[in-house]
């Protein structure tokens, strides 16, 4: 068996930068050794640890789907050490990665219902990868209704450009794109998030909304959610803590008795409340 | 189960000469201390300790060890599991309180998924020899509160009961089994089976030190927001020697160094009572003071691990109480959290 500490060589095939400030930029990666590609099966939701020989790991959600075959993709902001080495880098260079690791969107569960995707700013990366996945043609048919709600501060800070004018022009998703303040070429909605999703007002009727966003935006969005009559089972999110071993043995991302890297980090609020408020 | 009697001078013996088939760590005496380490050529094993200063679990989970190494090539850093062997290897003459955290931290570094090869290489390769306390050695010692015996094999695979002049050797596991042929020929007799009945029994009265760690569990379950948890920490220095003698304690951090173009990603001893333990990047820590460390680490060791594997995370050797500087006592703390 693999050694779960060990990183899979990648390669940096190719970095985009997605927002006007520079700071968050996606990295695509493809494996050395093919062989270990088929290895890194994974589920929308899970993360990997980004390693950089010399440097460090840092925990990082995959932003890819597993319907993109042949690479894996994550957007990182550059913050501590890890990532900012990161960001230094250029295609073609060589660093490690490992995982996938944590559970996943609960995709059983959500088939056969109607998702609402709600995002801010830089947490809509793992989204990103379920959004990716649900409308693949193998699996649309396996959801009901999606509806995507993202917003950022400014226009420029909206993650996937390019994605998201694709997904506009679908007849299959309802995509509500906002910004807090626009600019002088900015045609979409202006507006904060709980708002947005106040006035598309999704229906809770089978419905899941999984949510990811900045403390604040969770904080406004979650009380329109149970207005709108969805219970705690069908909202669901992501968390984040400091890790360091990624499979529950360093012995500091834990709340309560969950670890949130092997855990987590989705739990759903129903799960939450069951959990001790120490994240 | 195979039974032997040995001399007890004849102990040192066998430790020197099983030293020179394959590794082996024994008490030695370090200035004031008593700690374990490898007996080489010229150093005496030292059987007649109360514990020592440090748990042995260094043995299979050193205080900082090599996970991998890299070098770096024009394109990046390309890197290469560090291939040193594991041999085999002999813990000679642990006492039973640290036998039995080698049980509890098989359950975590031992998983189905996710095997810590490092820990689970070192931990096959050693045969645990563990030596009762005949007499139990501190005021502190409380093993007969959390599922310990001070006469006890749990986590070891040879047992050694001092009784008077022999010493009993009872061939627990198989891996035991292998080293019999160090124990000479003379074969336990019932009169030694009735002496060590005698003495487990004795042993188990002399520890007075009591503490009701399993009536805690359900208190803990529902008082993590209790008042309470601000009263321990107020003289805590956060200097960590609770969790680094601790032998249940095992959390680790992971970092890397590097000289010129080589380098290694190593793991050492990390600390709940740390306050980088947790911190994030964006600078906030869901444990920022010394009050929310101190919960951590009562609720891992009398909570959290129960919730995980059903066994409590402290095996009663009493380091932390005895060490601590500011004398905060882990008995205390249970004893109030009762009687909340």
């Amino acid at each position: 068996m693999q050694n779960p500490y060990i990183p899979y060589p990648v390669k940096v095939d190719k970095i985009i930068t997605e927002v006007d400030t520079k700071d968050i930029k996606t990295f695509r990666f493809t494996f050395v050794n093919k062989e270990d590609e088929e290895k890194y099966k994974y589920i929308p939701g899970q993360f990997g640890e980004l390693s950089i020989y010399g440097k460090g790991e840092s925990p990082i959600g995959i932003a890819s789907s597993p319907t993109q075959k042949g690479y894996v993709e994550f957007t990182v902001q550059k913050a501590g050490v890890v990532t900012a080495a990161l960001h230094e880098m250029e295609e073609g260079a060589l660093m490690g990665l490992r995982g996938p690791l944590g559970n996943s969107w609960p995709l059983e569960y959500l088939e056969g219902k109607n998702i609402v995707i709600v995002g801010g700013g830089f947490a809509f990366t793992t989204l990103r990868s379920l959004i990716n996945y649900m409308i693949h043609e193998d699996n649309r048919k396996r959801f009901g209704k999606i509806t995507i709600i993202y917003g950022a501060r400014t226009p420029g800070l909206l993650l996937y450009k390019d994605e998201l004018a694709q997904w506009a022009k679908r007849s299959d998703l309802n995509l509500n794109v906002t910004v807090d303040k626009g600019d002088a070429n900015w045609k979409g909605k202006e507006g904060f998030v709980p708002n947005v999703c106040k006035e598309v007002a999704p229906s809770a009727e089978n419905s899941v909304a999984v949510i990811c966003g900045p403390p604040v935006m969770i904080r406004f969005t979650l009380p329109v959610f149970f207005d709108l009559g969805f219970s705690k089972e069908n909202i669901i999110t992501s968390l984040e803590m400091r890790m360091k071993c990624g499979i529950g043995k360093c012995g500091r991302c834990n709340v309560g008795s969950k670890y949130v890297c092997k855990d987590g980090p989705v739990f759903s609020l129903a799960e939450l409340d069951k959990l001790t408020k120490e994240y | 189960m195979e039974k032997r009697l040995i001399k007890k001078e004849a102990l040192a013996g066998i430790a020197k000469k099983m030293a020179g088939d394959f590794l082996v760590w024994a008490p030695v005496k370090k200035e004031d201390n008593v700690l374990f380490e490898p007996l080489k050529k010229d150093t005496e094993p030292f059987f007649a300790y109360l514990n020592s200063k440090n748990a042995p679990k260094n043995v299979f989970f050193p205080h900082t060890e090599t996970m991998m190494k890299y070098t770096r090539t024009e394109k990046g850093m390309t890197f290469s599991q560090d291939q040193s062997k594991v041999g085999e290897a002999v813990l000679f003459g642990v006492r039973p309180c640290d036998a039995h955290s080698f049980a509890l931290l098989d359950m975590l570094f031992d998983q189905e998924k996710y095997k810590d090869d490092y820990y689970v290489a070192k931990r096959q390769k050693t045969t645990v020899i563990s030596l009762a306390c005949a007499q139990p050695p501190y005021a502190t010692c409380f093993c007969t509160s959390v599922d310990g015996e001070p006469v006890s094999a749990d986590g070891a695979d040879i047992l050694l009961t001092d009784l008077g002049s022999d010493y009993l050797v009872e061939f627990i596991t198989p891996k035991g089994e292998k080293l019999i042929k160090y124990f000479g020929e003379t074969k336990a007799d019932t009169a030694a089976e009735t002496k060590k009945n005698e003495i487990i029994a004795k042993a188990r009265e002399a520890i007075k030190s009591k503490i009701p760690a399993h009536e805690v569990k359900p208190i803990l379950d529902n008082n993590f927001e209790h008042p309470f948890w601000a009263t321990i920490h107020g003289k805590c220095l956060a200097c960590g020697t609770c969790t680094y003698l601790c032998p249940t304690c095992h959390c680790f951090d992971i970092s890397d160094e590097v000289k010129g173009s080589d380098g290694v990603r190593i793991r050492s001893w990390d600390s709940c009572m740390f306050p980088l333990f947790t911190k994030e990047t964006s600078g906030h820590n869901p444990r920022p003071s010394q009050k929310e460390r101190w919960r951590q680490r009562t609720m891992h060791k009398f909570k959290y691990y129960v919730d995980n594997f059903k066994a409590i995370s402290c095996v009663g050797c009493g380091r932390c109480v005895m060490y601590c500087p500011v004398n905060i006592d882990i008995r205390k703390i249970i004893e109030d959290i009762s009687k909340l």
